[in-house]
């Protein structure tokens, strides 16, 4: 009898067969839960595609009088991303300081601060907005405190980890001479970690762009609400502009990031 | 690692000034040049940008103490809907889970289109790269939003709203791994006369399985609390009891459902921690 060599390691092979075995009985009790077979959407493909075809295609301007409304709602949307991004990075670095226990001068409470920032960062931020919105009425204003609220808990979080995982070596020798808590962080955390600090900046930028879009259809004003209103109103062909507007905007901004983040790295 | 170049500098630049007492230069010479440009120019956009918002910000201020009072309230849980809490949450880790399930087999099927070294047709990779591209770049809500007029109410509009988003992202995601396969091994099977697809099937997917089982695993907190949110746009779920509570000024309610949330959210994040520290 010849025995045979297994082609893949055991405890790989005893990952995927779980996978398997875990997406094949979520995939069932799912479909039984919400009742959801593919088969109805491939029989109703018809109207699909009807109102793709019909509705949706092909993309049209909204009115020439509209169209500098749609673009400085971009420009909002743009600025409430950008400037709630960087008022919440300054924020998160004072405060991420204080969650790693090996620079916080308070080690004791590193802890709570990252529960803290987990806490904030599990809510998504259209919850914040609803919260918020509730609570301070609708507006930019409002959106822009929701998305820095939830990239202010992400970001502590990011910066916690970049600081861990830089070697520790110098944070300690400059503790051994006697170095106060800001000449740490301004001679070792710094020059070390800055760069890993920016290019999660730059990674929140990107997720806010496309974060401030939806804050923005729920009150938050910029090119959301205007897709929105759009959408509401029936105008699936101008909304296919906004959206492909949209899509611009987001794939822009994120060369632009790759392309800083390169420089950033270097 | 900057730090350690740092303390190499002085030590040079101390020998040789070894007579006279002057200072010891500490800075560090090989610093990046481009970062002090950067974050000055971040800070400049941000300030524009404030200033082109123009918040009010005295009458946010001015509001602030009605926050404490909402989170007071949302404190205050009120257990009494919890059947209709938990329907509505299994509703949404539902459209999550199968959303995420449709799209794995979607996302492999477009990761093989637009893989370069599986077909090696760089037309057809390129249009596919491009066309999810675009996907990607929209809001999933956005995309709820059609489906949800084109599908009606119901969980198909969320999971086919989810599943255009999710498969744009797996596709590029399995392109990555596809392509980062070695190109002898793809070299030395087509040698053998086996087929492209039995190349991919046999060589690619399996080298690359490892990987998409990790991206599912990441994808699976994304997609929850997207979908967490789907409701609010319109679509049903539990996004739907909060923002409806919200809207309703039943509190209790939302901060029961708030509560649900965040704590799915954080057990999903754990478990997978603790997958991938079994793993690898």
């Amino acid at each position: 009898m010849s025995k045979r060599i297994p082609l893949i390691a055991r405890d790989l092979k005893r990952l995927y067969t779980g996978f398997l075995l875990a997406a094949a009985v979520l995939f069932a009790v799912c479909s039984v839960l919400t009742q959801f077979n593919v088969m109805t959407l491939i029989a109703n493909g018809g109207a699909f595609w009807a109102f793709i075809t019909e509705d949706f295609l092909p993309p049209a301007l909204p009115k020439a009088s509209r169209i500098p409304g749609v673009l400085s709602s971009v420009v909002v949307t743009l600025a409430l991303a950008m400037s709630s991004t960087t008022v919440a990075a300054v924020l998160a670095f004072f405060v991420s300081l204080f969650g790693s226990e090996k620079v916080s001068p308070f080690p004791r409470l590193a802890k709570a601060v990252r529960g803290f920032a987990t806490f904030l960062r599990n809510i998504p931020a259209l919850v914040w907005a609803f919260i918020l919105f509730s609570s301070l009425g609708i507006g930019t204003g409002v959106g822009f405190v929701a998305l820095c609220v939830t990239s202010f808990a992400f970001m502590v979080r990011a910066f916690v980890e970049t600081m861990e995982d830089v070697s520790q070596d110098c944070v300690e020798s400059l503790q051994a001479v006697g170095a106060s808590f800001p000449q740490r962080v301004a001679q070792a955390i710094l020059p070390s970690c800055l760069s890993g600090f920016l290019s999660w900046f730059l990674y929140c930028v990107e997720v806010n762009i496309r974060a401030s879009t939806i804050v923005g259809m729920v009150g938050g004003g910029g090119v959301g609400l205007t897709l929105f209103s759009y959408i509401k109103s029936f105008q699936y062909d101008v909304a296919l502009s906004i959206i492909l507007l949209i899509a611009a905007m987001v794939i822009v901004v994120d060369q632009i990031t790759a392309k800083l983040r390169r420089e950033l790295l270097k | 690692m900057n730090a350690a170049e740092c303390t190499a500098a002085p030590d040079r630049a101390a020998r040789a000034k070894q007579k006279s007492p002057a200072k010891i230069p500490v800075k560090c010479r090989r610093r990046n040049r481009f970062i002090p440009a950067f974050l000055i120019g971040a800070a400049a956009l941000a300030v524009l940008g404030l200033l082109y918002l123009d918040i009010d910000w005295l009458k946010l201020a001015s509001r602030a103490p009605d926050v404490g009072r909402v989170f007071w309230d949302l404190a205050h849980l009120d257990f009494s809907n919890l059947d209709l809490i938990a329907s509505a949450l299994v509703e949404t880790v539902s459209i999550a889970v199968l959303s995420l399930l449709y799209s794995l087999v979607l996302g492999v099927f477009f990761g093989m289109l637009a893989a370069r070294n599986v077909f090696h047709v760089p037309a057809l990779s390129f249009l596919t790269q491009s066309f999810f591209t675009f996907l990607r770049a929209v809001p999933t809500p956005v995309w709820v939003l059609l489906m949800l007029v084109c599908l009606g109410m119901g969980p198909e509009a969320g999971v086919a709203g989810l599943c255009v988003h999710t498969t744009a992202f797996f596709t590029k995601s399995f392109a990555q791994s596809f392509e980062s396969i070695p190109g002898e091994t793809l070299e030395a099977l087509e040698v053998t006369g086996a087929s492209r697809l039995s190349i991919f099937f046999n060589a690619v997917l399996p080298a690359a399985l490892s990987q998409i089982v990790a991206w599912a695993g990441m994808r699976l907190e994304t997609n929850f609390s997207e979908c967490a949110i789907l409701g609010m746009v319109g679509a049903g779920g539990v996004g739907f009891v909060i923002s409806n509570s919200l809207q309703g000024y039943d509190y209790g309610t939302a901060g029961t459902a708030i509560l649900l949330v965040f704590l799915v959210a954080y057990c999903i994040e754990r478990i997978f921690v603790r997958v991938k520290k079994k793993f690898y």
